[in-house]
């Protein structure tokens, strides 16, 4: 990067809004910016549910499948409303998120005959997904079997600066022909397999209007507002058809040779978590979308984005493969969030798809918080704010197993109790016991965890007083119960699943005790800061949640005792009490397989091996770098990363972290495109129920926290870079207590350009060991640091921001 | 993301009754017992299709007609049900050739006979017709003998790659018309490399939560499968682990439930190194294996 320029992709962003998306939807979209796009070409039916899930458009309140708006032989058009679920037909099935009518749904009929992608001939076929603008492109020109040749140009938006707005515009010309064009759009529910609502649709003037409501009461609304125009201004006569479950509204286009006509499509959703009558704010909201128009709703969609954009960054010069990673990445997790919904939180597949059923598990506070903690604060918030509402149901979970405090679900829905099925059917027909939802307890700690490093990246007192103490408290609380002092003197913790989950009902799961240790230290922290710092909420708190006095001295008591499987000797943590015992086997032998370890080896010898099926005491270096020294990581690194089969998704992207804070770049690399690779890769199908937004997270992670190597100080941040060998230039922004922080790392020669932009002073640490340097930094300063070949130089202030 | 290679069927969808072909059955006869056996199969097909067998024959010299039932082992109630061709030249390039001629619907024979060891599961003149043959064909293994033949059940292993799922549609077209179920069988194997082919769909190398990965891979699959084979047919999926090779599996899974017919998608390719589940099939298989060519996609 060039010193004297600034940062580019803050420059970029500054600009606002490029001047082209103004015209959209009627240009070629022929001016977004490739480094910004996601290029699919051609049609290839295979891929269709994975490249749905990719070119998804959502706003973290609503999210639309990339489908194809005509639909093909493997199409799966979903549109999901977070936070509404609904029981499935099955009797065992459980909650799952429910899914609306298809908005999108579009066809052009030609002398009887639909055009399909898979019928005649594809001209030409394209979909862009554009990342930095949330828009949906696709162009299609089309050769039917009579030789007509019709020309097609789609947009659509799920608009993130009013989420209950969606957007649709297609541009239809024929271009060799003349004739009756029909059109036909349609709003019904496509999936059968989704959980079933009653639809009722019905006409309000040229409005379409369905309404469901679920078992649990819950009602959405959605109102549409479609017409067809022609260039030449006329408009067309619409016929409209109510169905059972949706409806259907039909344009008969009388057009010549290359005559140009435009469908759009405005829809309003709400539902009645948002109001009491969404019906009518649905209405409401879509009679002033139509007065504004088109355009503005498109710019003002396309600005939040290069807002969210401005504050994300991400730029990798040298390796345009991991920054479209890191982008599609980030547009998901943008993507996925509702900073004003706290009722909320992201399932494993975001809004992208149906598998998982939209269930929240330890994921969003590991993997997923970090990004919008230090990019997007009230949507962490937002997201910390679900768990907070959903602690009642901790409370039952941990009453209910015989502990006092919160037992956070393994899987959660709506109302934050277990969802987690008791049993399920294996691939041979076996019907095998699910242990997760009554063992895996290191969600507790894990959303404890979340809490903490939001607070200390924030300084969000409100929240921290008003509902994040009561999360660690009641956290730390089940963690004071849930093990048992024994006659050794140590508290140990029996009967766990940790991150790995190839070995069930262990004693002392290493990353479950530590990760309590450290949820009971917090919280009697948090107690004393309380205390000293605002004694009229500590007594308040005390008080509402019964806090005895001495109950913070006997959680460091107990923190003090906790069992670990650390030897100071090897510096090595135990996995689990007898981990050491089992089974030595070498995964290189199993290198070339397709199937999951466990798989391969069968679930007992699995169990009675060291095979590992994802970060588990690695997790801890990944989480808790600071509170052990550099020989413990790497001891641990050495001997866990060989018997780790990432089995689980969630694997790569933390031991690409680790092994970058490690200095080992080869590893890191090879780990950070084995993780971008789980959702973008061609071969595997791996996104077709949806994109993977724990590892998503996980990536972004592995790129700031471990390749920038960023890590919070109590004044500031560090910066001890470890740059692949492909990445010449990595920049990207953070926020830090209110400041906002651009960063650009070069790797030849070595530099750090840290611009400051907001806010008050900051510590800044770069380096690690003897050749750190930690430099107060003022704000509105651009200041740089140089790699002498052996330490950083002094810091040099360039220039005022 | 990007573009997928165009991958066709090399001919016709056998059984699809496409307009441009007449309805005959190629079966190839060298007078061994073995390449006989071939014929019940053909007649089975015959039936179902209401097609007519060409028996062809190639020899220095031309048979006498009252001797061709001697020669080649056949009944006369068989041979006065078939029309019987002798032309010359190249067993191989004859073959494809009236094949061509007849715009066959299939190739029904025996992949080698008893006069040569085959090499890989093949007969010199299986090998040879394989790469060029205009249709599928069926290779009937040795020792079936003379008991008649119908087709009621179809296993059809998919490897869950495009290039196979081309032979899910005319799979199912086929056992449409011998009303037969299909059983789509797909083999995850240990010692099994990933597959490259963009839109390949193997079993799931993430296992995140178990309960909800399987029963979402195998749903995808099935979408795929069904996608693939339109209009739509009812597939029943298995999936098997397996230690040892995929084409051990596949037959130990037909040895296990007997389907009538395997039919495979094969990417015309025989070198060495290559096609080795489709020549263990070969092999071993305990019925009829078709074999539905596929052009434009490297293996």
């Amino acid at each position: 990067m060039d010193e004297d320029s600034p940062i580019r992709s803050s420059a970029q962003a500054e600009a606002g809004v490029t001047p082209a998306f103004r015209l959209i939807p009627f240009t070629p979209p022929l001016t977004i910016d490739p480094h910004w796009a996601l290029v699919e070409e051609g049609f290839s039916l295979a891929r269709e549910h994975e490249i749905e899930s990719i070119c998804t458009v959502a706003n973290g309140y609503v999210g639309t499948r990339g489908s194809l708006a005509e639909g093909t032989s493997l199409s799966s058009p979903a549109t999901f409303l977070a936070g509404v679920f609904e029981a499935g037909d099955e009797p065992a099935a459980s909650l799952a998120l429910v899914a609306l009518p298809d908005w999108t749904q579009f066809r052009v009929v030609v002398d009887r005959v639909p055009l399909s992608l898979e019928t005649g001939d594809i001209l030409e076929h394209r979909r862009i997904l554009d990342l930095q603008h949330g828009l949906l492109y696709r162009t299609w020109r089309h050769r039917d079997r009579t030789g007509r040749v019709t020309y097609l140009q789609f947009v659509r938006m799920v608009s993130l600066h009013d989420r209950h707005l969606l957007l649709q515009s297609i541009m239809i010309s024929p271009e060799n022909y003349g004739g009756v064009l029909a059109i036909e759009s349609s709003t019904e529910v496509q999936d059968e397999r989704m959980p079933r609502i009653q639809w009722l649709p019905k006409l309000e003037g040229e409005r379409a209007v369905i309404v469901g409501t679920t078992t649990r009461g819950v009602t959405m609304a959605m109102v549409d507002h479609s017409e067809v125009r022609s260039e030449e201004g006329r408009s067309v006569e619409r016929v409209s058809e109510v169905q059972a479950d949706g409806l259907i509204e039909r344009w008969a286009c009388s057009a010549h040779t290359s005559e140009v006509f435009r469908f759009t499509r405005l829809v309003a959703v709400y539902s009645s978590r948002d109001t009491k009558d969404p019906a009518g704010a649905a209405s409401e909201h879509l009679r002033r979308a139509q007065e504004a128009g088109l355009d503005v709703h498109i710019e003002d969609h396309a600005r939040a984005w290069e807002e969210r954009w401005r504050a994300t960054g991400l730029e990798v010069i040298g390796d345009e493969t991991a920054q479209r990673a890191l982008r599609v990445a980030a547009y998901h997790l943008i993507s996925a969030v509702n900073p004003n919904d706290e009722y909320s939180s992201i399932g494993a597949r975001g809004l992208t798809g149906p598998v998982y059923k939209g269930h929240v598990f330890w994921d969003t506070e590991i993997y997923l918080l970090p990004f919008y903690t230090f990019t997007d604060p009230p949507a962490a918030r937002a997201l910390l704010m679900y768990r907070f509402h959903t602690l009642p149901a901790a409370r039952e979970k941990a009453r209910r197993l015989g502990y006092r405090g919160a037992l956070y679900a393994w899987e959660s829905a709506d109302t934050g109790e277990d969802v987690t099925p008791d049993s399920a059917v294996a691939p041979d027909g076996r019907v095998v016991q699910i242990l997760t939802g009554t063992q895996e307890h290191h969600i507790s700690a894990d959303i404890a965890y979340a809490v903490w490093q939001y607070w200390q990246a924030t300084a969000d007192e409100d929240f921290f007083v008003a509902a994040g103490l009561d999360i660690l408290i009641e956290t730390a609380r089940f963690w004071a119960t849930r093990g048992r002092l024994e006659p050794d003197g140590r508290y140990h913790i029996r009967a766990v699943i940790g991150p790995d989950e190839y070995h069930e009902t262990v004693d002392d799961n290493a990353y479950t005790n530590v990760m309590a240790q450290w949820n009971l230290e917090r919280a009697a922290d948090a107690m004393e800061w309380l205390r000293i710092n605002r004694a009229d909420a500590w007594r308040a708190i005390s008080d509402r949640l019964h806090i005895k006095p001495d109950e913070p001295t006997s959680w460091r008591r107990l923190a003090e005792v906790m069992t670990t499987g650390f030897d100071p000797r090897s510096n090595l943590f135990e996995q689990f009490a007898g981990f050491f015992q089992l089974e030595d086997l070498d995964l290189e032998a199993y290198r070339a397989r397709t199937l999951p370890i466990d798989i391969v080896l069968g679930h007992e010898r699995t169990q009675k091996s060291k095979v590992i099926k994802q970060a588990d005491v690695v997790a801890l270096s990944a989480l808790l770098w600071d509170r052990f020294p550099y020989v413990v990581h790497e001891a641990n690194f050495r001997y866990y990363e060989p018997r780790t089969a990432h089995g689980s998704s969630l694997s790569p992207a933390f031991h690409a972290l680790v092994a970058a804070r490690l200095g080992d770049i080869r590893l890191a690399a090879q780990y950070f495109q084995q993780a971008a690779e789980v959702d973008l890769a061609t071969h595997m199908g791996n996104a077709a129920g949806g994109m993977h937004m724990a590892t998503l997270g996980g990536l972004w992670q592995a790129a700031v926290f471990g390749i920038a190597g960023i890590r919070l100080r109590d004044d500031g941040l560090v910066i001890d870079p470890h740059l692949p060998l492909t990445w010449k230039q990595w920049s990207f922004g953070l926020q830090w207590r209110g400041r906002k922080v651009t960063i650009a790392l070069s790797r030849e020669p070595g530099s750090v350009i840290v611009d400051l932009q907001t806010g008050g002073p900051m510590t800044i640490e770069l380096g690690e060991g003897a050749e750190k340097t930690v430099t107060q930094m003022e704000p509105r300063c651009r200041y740089i640091a140089h790699w002498t070949g052996s330490r950083w130089d002094e810091w040099q202030v360039k220039l005022q921001l | 993301m990007g573009q997928h290679p165009s991958v066709k069927p090399e001919s016709h969808p056998s059984g699809g009754a496409p307009a441009e072909r007449s309805s005959t059955i190629m079966v190839p006869l060298d007078g061994s017992a073995q390449a006989v056996e071939a014929l019940p199969v053909a007649q089975g097909l015959a039936k179902l299709f209401a097609a007519t067998i060409h028996v062809v024959h190639i020899a220095p010299r031309r048979i006498p007609n009252e001797e061709i039932c001697d020669t080649l082992k056949l009944t006369q109630a068989q041979l006065s049900s078939v029309i019987f061709n002798q032309p010359t030249g190249s067993p191989a390039s004859a073959i494809v050739h009236e094949a061509k001629q007849w715009k066959s619907r299939l190739i029904v024979m025996c992949p080698h006979t008893g006069e040569e060891k085959p090499v890989g599961g093949f007969g010199s003149i299986a090998q040879e017709i394989l790469p060029n043959t205009p249709c599928p064909i069926i290779l009937v293994p040795p020792g079936r003998g003379q008991r008649p033949w119908s087709l009621r059940h179809v296993l059809l292993p998919h490897d869950s790659t495009p290039t196979s799922a081309i032979a899910i549609s005319p799979v199912a077209d086929f056992a449409r018309h011998a009303r037969a179920g299909v059983t789509v069988l797909h083999v995850a194997s240990v010692a099994t490399a990933p597959v490259e082919e963009p839109g390949t769909f193997p079993a799931p190398r993430y296992m995140d939560q178990p309960h909800h990965e399987w029963p979402a891979w195998e749903r995808e699959f099935l979408d795929r499968a069904r996608a693939m084979g339109k209009p739509s047919p009812e597939f029943t999926l298995h999936t098997v682990f397996c230690t040892e090779g995929i084409g051990e599996a596949i037959v130990r899974f037909a040895s296990q439930h007997e389907p009538d017919l395997i039919a495979l998608a094969w990417r015309l390719n025989l070198e060495p190194q290559r096609a080795l589940t489709m020549r263990s099939i070969i092999r071993h298989a305990p019925c009829p294996v078709m074999i539905y060519p596929v052009r434009g996609m490297n293996a």
